[in-house]
């Protein structure tokens, strides 16, 4: 049997992700895939975590049914593609959450090696591949909470948390992430075993607004949202679009608005503008 | 001592159909255990400012020497803002931190933050 050589492989797609999409990472920290990956990667997949229960089950980047299903899945890669741009290197490395439920939740935290600076240089993904509900204990993340320091034991002392989003999921879900978002594995009441892998995702090329973009797309004016696209949200993007940041102050871009207005924003980076001075 | 705090834990479970035996025996054997005026209780509230009335974000009870979350739905943790838990008996030990934002202004969000002891 051939066996799949992922470990330093670079790698292109079609990128999937629309402007508002990247946005939206931007803004969030994460976007969800839900179901993604077929029943029979699924199925495969958690017959090879019973076997293989360790804490970094790296062996599994060797399978090419795992690494075609789930690695380089359309959508999960296409999302990727989307962010580190093309050539992208593939995971090295393979980490598995598995707990037996009923468990408590863990602290809240953002993983070591965090960098929490505007640039999006790697990413964390995570795949689920069994129905994750309430009950199993799904990975709870704080939208927005990305761009901010969250270690050195700050985050510890937190316990619920409003804006929190728990990743309840159906099986085959992909969640893409930002490296430094804050986040806990939730309580479980139910009995079984949970599985979450994660893994890495490298870029090798400068960023460039080349996923699927929209020339029309307006990017002044941002509605309030939760969370908004603030300061550090909206670096991010421009840094991904290789734009300069120039922000200015008071009602420049990215300060959101209560209605859209047929003209740019001031201070919205100029290869964003539609109608360009 | 039995008090809003546990009520809203338990109103939320039942909501869910997740309240058990347990819990409720897990309350009484803590009651039998110790008398309640020798167990310090703590609550840890997170807001949006640091006004007594600003929306709480986050919270967190300690009593029993165990920590616990509260109910999965914001709407049903026990207080809404600080002034609700003062009137509920609670009492301030800990104001945020007013330094920290001009120290390191990349620690983000949940700094504004209330230590209560009962």
């Amino acid at each position: 049997m051939n066996k799949a050589v992922v470990a330093g492989e670079q790698y292109d797609c079609q990128p999937t992700l629309d402007d508002q999409q990247v946005i939206d990472f931007c803004r969030n920290g994460f976007l969800m895939l839900p179901g993604v990956v077929s029943e029979e990667v699924n199925r495969r997949a958690v017959e090879f975590l019973d076997s293989h229960d360790e804490e970094e089950p790296s062996a599994i980047l060797d399978e090419q049914w795992f690494v075609d299903g789930v690695i380089k899945n359309p959508a999960g890669a296409g999302a990727v593609r989307s962010l580190l741009g093309r050539d992208f290197v593939l995971p090295k490395l393979m980490a598995n959450h598995r707990v037996e439920c009923p468990a408590p939740a863990l602290n809240w935290h953002a993983d070591g090696g965090s960098v929490p600076r505007p640039q999006c240089d790697y990413l964390q993904v995570f795949y689920y591949p069994e129905e994750t509900p309430r009950e199993m204990g799904p990975t709870e993340i704080l939208p927005g909470s990305h761009l901010y320091r969250g270690f050195g034991g700050f985050l510890s002392r937190l316990r619920s948390v409003r804006d929190s989003v728990l990743t309840t999921s159906p099986a085959g879900t992909i969640f893409v992430t930002f490296y430094s978002i804050w986040h806990r594995r939730s309580a479980s009441s139910a009995t079984g075993i949970r599985n979450n892998l994660k893994y890495n995702y490298w870029r090798t090329v400068p960023p460039c607004r080349d996923w699927k973009t929209d020339p029309d797309f307006d990017f002044s004016w941002r509605l309030f949202e939760t969370p908004i696209l603030n300061l550090r949200g909206a670096e991010l993007l421009t840094w991904l679009c290789n734009e300069e940041w120039e922000h200015l102050g008071g009602q420049s871009w990215p300060c959101p608005a209560q209605r859209k207005h047929d003209h740019d924003q001031q201070g919205l980076p100029a290869g964003l503008r539609r109608h360009p001075c | 001592m039995i008090d809003a705090t546990h009520i809203a834990l338990w109103l939320a479970k039942l909501k869910q159909g997740r309240l058990s035996p347990a819990d409720l025996e897990q309350a009484l054997q803590n009651l039998k255990k110790q008398p309640a005026e020798s167990v310090q209780r703590l609550l840890y509230l997170q807001t949006h400012t640091t006004d007594l009335e600003s929306p709480v974000i986050g919270m967190a009870l300690v009593e029993g020497a165990q920590v616990f979350d509260g109910p999965d739905d914001p709407d049903d943790w026990p207080y809404q803002t600080v002034l609700e838990a003062m009137a509920d008996g609670w009492h301030i030990i800990k104001f945020p931190e007013l330094t920290m934002v001009y120290l390191d202004p990349d620690y983000g969000g949940m700094k504004w933050e209330f230590v209560l002891e009962k």
